[in-house]
Parts: C-alpha cells; structure tokens; sequence
C-alpha cells in the first residue's frame, strides 16, 4: 500500500471513531433516555476548543498570529480530560432550562437555538477561540514520542481512538444495563409513570445530559488533536443533524445501532461521494448531500423508525408470559422489577 | 443620541417583518400542534422564487405576493404530504420537530444547490425619504410597516369575525373538543398551513429586502429572532407573538446600535433564555386566542 492510502485508512479510522463515540454519547440522551438534544455539537465543539486550549501554548507563541484563552500547554492526556470536563460542564445550564421547558420540543427547540447562537458568539468574539478563523496548530498528542507526520503516529493515533470507543462503549453500556439504565428507558416511555414510582426524572436527565456532553467532549478532544485545527465552520447546527441521522438509521436505543449509524452515515455516506466526479457549480455536491441527509431522515421515520438494528426488548419479568413480557413498556417493567431507589 | 432615534426607525421596519412571520409561526404551532423549523427554509425559498421573478424585471411588491404564493403552497404541500402522514402515524411532538427540522435542512440546501453560494438582492428603488430630525423612514420602509399593519388588521378580522377563525381558536384550544363539536379540523389545518404558509412566504420576501441581500442560510439567524418574539409573547398566541415581534424589534435593532450589529441575535438569545427560565408561558398568560 502507498503511504497515501495509509494515511487514508487512518485517517478514515480516527473520524470513525469519532463519530461512533459522538453517537454513543447522542445514543444514550435520544435513545435511552428519550432527551433529545438538538445542540449536541456544542459538546462536541466546547471539548475541540478546551482541548485544543489547554495543549496549545500561550497565544504570544509562534508570533501571535492567532488569539485564544489560556493556552496552558499540559501535555496528554490532561487537555482530553479537559475536554471532556467543558463538554459536561456545558450541560449544566442546558440541564436547567429543559427542566424549565413546558414540553420536550420547547426543550429541543431552545438547545437548538443556543447552538445556532454559541456558533455566532463563538465565530464573532474573537479573544475566546480566535474566532471565525478558528484556533490552528493545534498540538498532535504524544507528538513528542513519535513525528506527527510519520505513519507510526498515525497508526498509533487511530489505535488510540479505537480503544477511546470501546472504553466509552463499555462506560455506556455499563449505564443502560444497570437499573438506572432500566429507569432511564421508563423516563422515555412514560415520565409520569417513572415520576409515580418514585424516580427523580429531573436529576436523571441532568446526569444524563452531563454524561452524554462529556462523551461528546471527548469526541472532540480527539478529533482535534488529529486535524490541529478547530473553527466555527466545523460545527454549526446541521452536524448535530447528521449526527441525530445516524442514530436514527443505525437503531435507537443500542449501542450497536449508534455504531452502525455513525459507520453509515458521517463515515460511509459522506466519504462515499467524495469518490463521485464534481459536478456542477461550487458547493452543489454537499447541498445535495445535505438534501439526501435530510430524505434519509423522512425515509427511515416513517419506513424503518427503529432503525437497521432494533432495540432489543428489555425483559425483566420472567414469570410473566413470553408474550405480557414483550409488550410491558419501560414503565411498567420498573413497576414490576426490583425497583430500588436512584 | 441620533444613532439611537436612527435606530428605533430601523427597529420598527424589523418589527413590521418579525411580526409577520411570528404571527404564522405561532399560529402553526397554535392551530397545528407542530413546532415548524422548517419556517426559516420555506421563508427563504419563497423570498428566492420572489427574487427569480423580480430578476425578470416584475416590481418587488408583486414579488412580494408571489413569495406569499409559494410559501402558502410549500406549506401545504409539507402539511399534506409530510407533516399530516406523520401526524395520523401518531408521532410525538419532539419526532414531528425532527421531521420538520429535515424539511428545512432540504429546502436550505436546495435553494443552495439551485441559487448557488453567492448572496443575491432585488432590484428595488426606496423612494423618497421621510425625515422627521434623526428619524428617517423611506418609502419603500413605510411600505413594509403598512404591509404589516394590514397583516395583523387581516388576522384579526380572520379571527375574530370569520367561521374560519373561530374553527381555528377551537382548535388551537381543544382539538378534540373541536372535532367532537362537528369542526373539520384536517380542514381547517390545511386552511391554517394556506394562510401561515402565504405569511411566511410574504415574511421571507420582507425579510430579504429589509437585509439586503440574502444566502440560503440567512434565516438561521433571524429564525432565533422570531422564536425568541414567539415565546415571549407566549407559545400559540398570535396577538402575543405581534407583541413580543414589536419589543425585539426594537430591542435588537436599538442594542445594535449601541453594541455592535453582530450580537444581534444573541441579545434575542438572552431574552428568550430569560423569558423561558422565568415565565416560559410567555409575558402574557394563555387566555383563548
């Protein structure tokens, strides 16, 4: 293989990865927890930045072409936990206002906007994150063991982001196969449900909207350290759709279904056309995949609503007939299993 | 000081576009159950079939009623191919959000594939200004708050005084109760998604020659304005969303005087955090509409 094909796969692997562990995290509010979070780039774009900030060295550096924050200069891993930390921390308030919401689209609607508006703020105020040029030579992790350019680093990059999926995977999955995660599907079935057997659905969504923007943290984090830049471009709204896109098809609601969402549609879908000729005027070939994003959404919503992959049905009650124990809903498995207080 | 007279003209032309579009925005929410994002789309691909049509040399007001044309049967259309199917299907509100987020996603990006990425602007003339000291308005700015005026005049009168109208505040207050009661409500959701749809379009024409030129994403922005405006004057009510149009018009075009133009939106931002955090019924409380 030519060392540019090599660099392909890596590369390909990296945005892989970071597109499965941005589904995970997007799979666990959507489709365990039923929250649905129309601003989750943001968590993803607030771990780049902080990331990004925290490994790079002070902005009066390689002649103060460019202005940002902090600019720390800590080594790996400390800016990927970073990362992380902003991408939870930024929940917080967005915690708050879905707590405040009359119904879940007002919810989904307000976090829509306050991405839309973080991306102008971002793109205009210029000292925070350089604005919309965006923060550069974003130092490569672990650059100093091997040269970032060598295929060594790449292969060892791509490694690391592969093992960053499962550990999350695992994390995740140790979440919604626990009990809590049994509360977290009642909460999406019928809240008014959980609430009456004493789940406290305001706190649960706060954790999960923290866990799921912590992930989606992480999956800029990486995503930075590998294309040493990070601008407003990157990360306006219609990502987050791609994004929803891809849990949808792959299957809410398990894990496996965000894994195959994110291998279908970011990775699969999107670098697929980039082997289709050009054609027409500038900017034609993505406002048509953004058309066909968009019919892929309609289509699996109304065709295939749970996606390739179903959620496997959750059975708890084995004494009931197999029948009664297929149809009882979220709700009424935690009525009749070991409900234990969260 | 002049700046801030200059301005509060400046926030009224706003105002006059913003309560267009929050009127049938909160309509649509009120009468239909559907929270329409994809409002700014339609909007903006009604206001680029107007410009099509000016470029071939028509006067921009008749634009402007082609763009009503379009929008009204774009949002039919949406209404009676998509949004109804997926409505009878029982969907939830938040999955009928994510349909119409997808449709607005389609009709940015196809407005981008058949316009291109270059900005475009109508061939208009201003007319004549009215000045009265700082306080300048001209024509063609007189004509867009009168436009409005005769919109908000018109809703009124549909609601209040036609059998249409009053089927609509059934609705909006009790669908079931309304069917019940022997009220068409497929009816007249198709007729809320013909007239809404119609100010969208005209709202999306408005809105492109009040900013001069415009891309297939320039209502991102100015969909935040109208949501804020929406709930401020409280979700599904037409005359709180005229309200609440008249303050952020007036807010953001006054700020952006004071501030810097390009925080705008964020000030809307603030206002409708604060009016969801605090009151998120809205400044005037749920009475029938």
């Amino acid at each position: 293989m030519s060392s540019g094909t090599i660099f392909y796969i890596t590369t390909l692997l990296v945005y892989g990865g970071v597109d499965v562990v941005a589904c995970l995290g997007l799979s666990l509010q959507f489709g365990t927890a039923g929250i649905t979070n129309f601003g989750f780039i943001i968590y993803q774009a607030a771990g780049a930045y902080v990331a990004a900030v925290l490994s790079l060295p002070r902005d009066t550096a390689n002649g103060g072409f460019q202005t940002y924050v902090l600019g720390l200069h800590l080594a790996f891993p400390l800016p990927w936990i970073g990362g992380a930390v902003a991408g939870g921390l930024l929940a917080i308030p967005a915690g708050l206002v879905v707590r405040r919401s009359l119904r879940p689209d007002f919810a989904g609607v307000s976090m829509l906007v306050t991405a839309v508006i973080l991306n102008t703020v971002v793109d205009n105020f210029v000292p925070l994150f350089n604005g919309a040029a965006g923060v550069a030579l974003v130092p490569s992790p672990l650059g100093n063991l091997f040269n970032p350019q060598s295929l060594k680093w790449q292969w060892m990059y791509s490694g690391i982001a592969l093992f960053m999926c499962i550990v999350v995977l695992l994390v995740i999955r140790l979440i919604t196969e626990s009990p809590y995660g049994r509360s977290l599907r009642a909460m999406r079935e019928d809240e008014t449900a959980a609430k009456a057997v004493g789940k406290n659905t305001d706190r649960m969504r706060m954790t999960v909207l923290i866990t799921g923007g912590a992930v989606a943290g992480l999956s800029g984090a990486i995503l930075v350290g590998f294309i040493n830049l990070w601008a407003p471009s990157a990360w306006t709204y219609p990502e987050t759709i791609v994004l929803i896109a891809a849990v949808i098809i792959g299957g809410r609601g398990n894990h496996y279904g965000a894994i195959l969402g994110a291998a279908l549609v970011p990775l699969g879908f999107l670098e697929a056309t980039r082997f289709i000729p050009a054609f027409g005027p500038a900017g034609l070939v993505p406002a048509l995949e953004w058309i066909v994003t968009g019919l892929l959404i309609l289509v699996f919503l109304w065709f295939r609503p749970q996606g390739v992959i179903p959620e496997r049905r959750h059975r708890l009650a084995r004494s009931l007939p197999a029948q009664a124990a297929a149809a009882v809903s979220g709700a009424a498995e935690l009525a009749t299993g070991p409900a234990r207080g969260q | 000081m002049d700046i801030v007279i200059a301005s509060v003209g400046f926030g009224l032309v706003t105002a006059s576009v913003l309560a267009i579009a929050s009127v049938a925005f909160t309509m649509q929410f009120g009468i239909t159950d559907v929270l329409n994002l994809s409002f700014g789309g339609v909007m903006i691909a009604s206001a680029f079939i107007a410009y099509v049509v000016n470029n071939a040399g028509v006067n921009i007001w008749i634009g402007v009623l082609v763009a009503g044309v379009a929008g009204a049967i774009i949002s039919y259309l949406i209404n009676r191919f998509v949004l109804t199917p997926f409505k009878r299907r029982n969907t939830s509100p938040i999955g009928m959000v994510i349909v119409t987020l997808a449709l607005g996603l389609i009709l940015e990006n196809l407005v981008l594939a058949v316009a291109g990425p270059n900005n475009v602007s109508y061939a208009m003339n201003s007319g004549p200004t009215l000045a009265v000291g700082a306080f300048e308005l001209t024509a063609l700015q007189i004509g867009m708050i009168a436009l409005s005026l005769i919109i908000a005049g018109a809703i009124h009168a549909l609601l209040r005084l036609t059998r249409l109208g009053k089927a609509m505040r059934a609705t909006s207050c009790n669908a079931g109760l309304a069917r019940a009661s022997g009220i068409r409500t497929e009816r007249v959701i198709a007729s809320t998604w013909l007239i809404t749809g119609a100010l969208c379009g005209i709202s999306g024409a408005a809105f492109a020659m009040n900013s001069g030129s415009f891309g297939s994403s320039s209502a991102e922005l100015f969909l935040v304005v109208i949501i804020a405006s929406v709930f401020v004057g409280g979700v599904g009510q037409p005359y709180g969303a005229m309200l609440g149009a008249l303050l952020l018009g007036l807010v953001t075009e006054v700020s952006a005087a004071f501030i810097t133009p390009d925080y705008k939106e964020v000030i809307a931002f603030i206002i409708l955090l604060g009016v969801m955090a605090l009151r998120p019924q809205g400044l005037i409380a749920r009475a029938t509409v």
